[in-house]
């Protein structure tokens, strides 16, 4: 794994306009950025990426399965009593997950080790599965790289396929909240991949979708909604006036319900005691654990519900604690082993490995300035080169 | 490959975008004329030109072709057309555009997957050399990397002299009576 400085197409912000890629610049600093690539084996990438992720996917379905049935921990990660049934039930009928990211720490060496999943609400699936990919050939095409690269990203051809094998019958609604670029970017890039795979689709506004006198969700034309694809953290649904109707709404929700217990950080303090020792997982314990004590070493403290690094704390032995502000942490938070991320060239990389329907298929790399990972952490593209 | 072998943007795409991955590809060296195919490092004089010669002889039978002169021209721009050696099944002339260039193995590459062939310009894309059978190859000639499918032979017209060559050694173990031959 070695961080290569190289020169950017000079046409990419042209090409990212015309693809739909509005977001690639935030607040006048560049998120996307191709003025450095990372470089891995093949090696590297499936058996240190590809298979672990595969394998933890595996382990966070058995702490799913023990969970779903345990009120204790339904109560530890902080869902709502009333979701409880709806949630059992959507894992009982085995409604059907779409994708999500496992966050890395991984330096080319070693284990990679899960930092989170997000198995709700991930974004920068675009920029991994399509504008990514069309860099590398590209790049390979203007001779920017060597032309024998390969990546890491079946992305878009295996959305297209879990969207022909979910089974979703009459129309796909897919919603974000309004104003959100990057997430209407994202949900319109999903919509794409529904509609290649031979679904008829509908874009709307979470903020307008009704409910008919039934308690069904309708779209902007009264229809109703049957199944929807919302990129809206469970947690906040649970909390909303429709939300709580969702259960008895008859709509399908992808990702479904018990995917609330996986994008919860209370996911590793589980995972950890089901699977203690795991390489690929860190010591992590609820904050009120006694033996969250025993990390000496430094630990990171996340709130159970937190999104794109907010409220995150990282206390380093000998080195002033590092904090990111946040509207979070009111639900309680757990405590995880400090594995600090690599560092390449001053920038701090996280690795995000994509898993679409269960499979492993893409990865995506983001670098910040600070140890800890932000929604303004830049992208940057990454080959396959043995 | 871990890479899709294609993408396509349709709705989120300002034009409708299909890509296909650019694997399998081949080092060709592509030259106009024999002093750019010598002047290339490690290229002999003599290979470059057996080369053409090959290419020429391709060129015969792989250059599109057209009953009309003014259809060729259409297609590949004024004075760009030449008549063909070959006539029409009712006798009369046939034309074809000139060719411009050559495509070869990369010398110093050893084993090459690169079939020598004739390469074309057509009018709507005067930058890039085409195949015979109109496959985009690329605007620079020396050496450059170019898709498997256009680096192999292309497919071209012919005569067949005789056919039922296949199939008897399946109707001889068979004695004819098997609906598969699967297993």
């Amino acid at each position: 794994m070695q961080r290569i400085a190289i020169a950017e197409r000079d046409d990419w912000k042209s090409q990212a306009e015309t693809l739909g890629f509005s977001f690639h610049t935030i607040d006048g600093a560049p998120y996307w950025d191709e003025t450095a690539c990372y470089r891995f084996t093949m090696q590297q990438i499936e058996d240190d990426i590809e298979d672990p992720s595969g394998v933890i996917e595996t382990m966070c379905f058995d702490v799913v399965a023990r969970a779903i049935n345990d009120e204790e921990v339904l109560r530890k990660l902080a869902i709502p009593e009333t979701f409880w049934d709806y949630i059992r039930a959507s894992w009982m009928e085995q409604d059907r997950n779409l994708y999500g990211r496992l966050d890395l720490s991984y330096d080319g060496n070693g284990p990679a080790k899960l930092l989170e999943y997000n198995a709700d609400t991930p974004t920068s699936l675009y920029e991994t599965g399509a504008f990514q990919w069309v860099w590398l050939e590209q790049a390979m095409e203007r001779e920017i790289i060597p032309p024998n690269c390969d990546q890491f990203n079946s992305i878009h051809e295996t959305m297209v396929e879990a969207f022909r094998n979910l089974g979703i019958p009459g129309p796909l609604h897919l919603a974000a909240c309004k104003g959100v670029d990057e997430d209407e970017g994202t949900v319109r890039y999903i919509e794409e991949c529904a509609a290649q795979a031979g679904l008829k689709t509908n874009f709307l506004y979470l903020e307008d979708i009704g409910i008919d006198d039934a308690g069904r969700l309708t779209d902007m034309d009264d229809m109703t909604i049957t199944t929807l694809f919302k990129l809206y953290p469970w947690e906040w649904v649970m909390r909303d006036e429709f939300g709580l109707a969702l259960p008895k709404s008859g709509a399908k929700v992808i990702e479904p319900p018990w995917r609330a217990i996986l994008s919860n950080k209370g996911l590793l303090p589980l995972l950890w005691e089901m699977f203690e020792g795991h390489p690929n997982l860190l010591p992590a314990y609820f904050a009120d654990d006694p033996r969250a004590n025993d990390l000496t070493g430094g630990y990171v403290r996340k709130p159970l519900l937190s999104r794109e690094g907010s409220n995150i704390e990282m206390v380093r032995p000998g080195e002033e604690t590092l904090s990111v502000d946040g509207p979070y942490g009111a639900e309680g938070s757990i405590i995880q082993a400090l594995h600090p991320l690599p560092v390449f060239e001053g920038n701090h990389t996280v690795i995000g490995s994509w898993l679409v329907a269960s499979k492993p298929c893409g990865m995506g790399i983001r670098e910040d300035n600070s140890p800890i990972t932000k929604d303004s952490s830049r992208f940057l593209p990454h080959v396959i080169l043995d | 490959m871990k890479r899709s072998s294609t993408l396509t943007l349709a709705l989120m795409s300002a034009t409708a975008l299909t890509l296909a991955a650019c694997d399998n590809s081949e080092q060709a060296a592509i030259f106009e004329n024999v002093e750019q195919c010598s002047s290339q490092d490690g290229f002999d004089t003599l290979s470059c030109e057996t080369n053409l010669q090959l290419a020429q002889e391709e060129h015969i039978r792989a250059a599109p072709k057209y009953s009309s002169f003014a259809d060729c021209e259409a297609d590949f721009g004024a004075e760009q057309c030449e008549p063909a050696p070959q006539q029409s099944s009712s006798g009369g002339s046939i034309f074809m555009p000139l060719m411009m260039g050559y495509m070869m193995g990369n010398m110093l590459s050893g084993r090459s997957n690169v079939a020598t062939q004739p390469l074309y310009r057509s009018r709507d894309d005067s930058k890039n050399f085409r195949t015979g059978d109109n496959q985009k190859v690329s605007g620079k000639t020396g050496i450059s990397k170019v898709p498997a499918q256009v680096a192999r032979a292309p497919s071209t017209k012919t005569s067949t002299i005789r056919r039922g060559g296949f199939g008897s050694s399946a109707k001889a173990a068979s004695g004819g009576v098997r609906r598969s031959f699967g297993s």
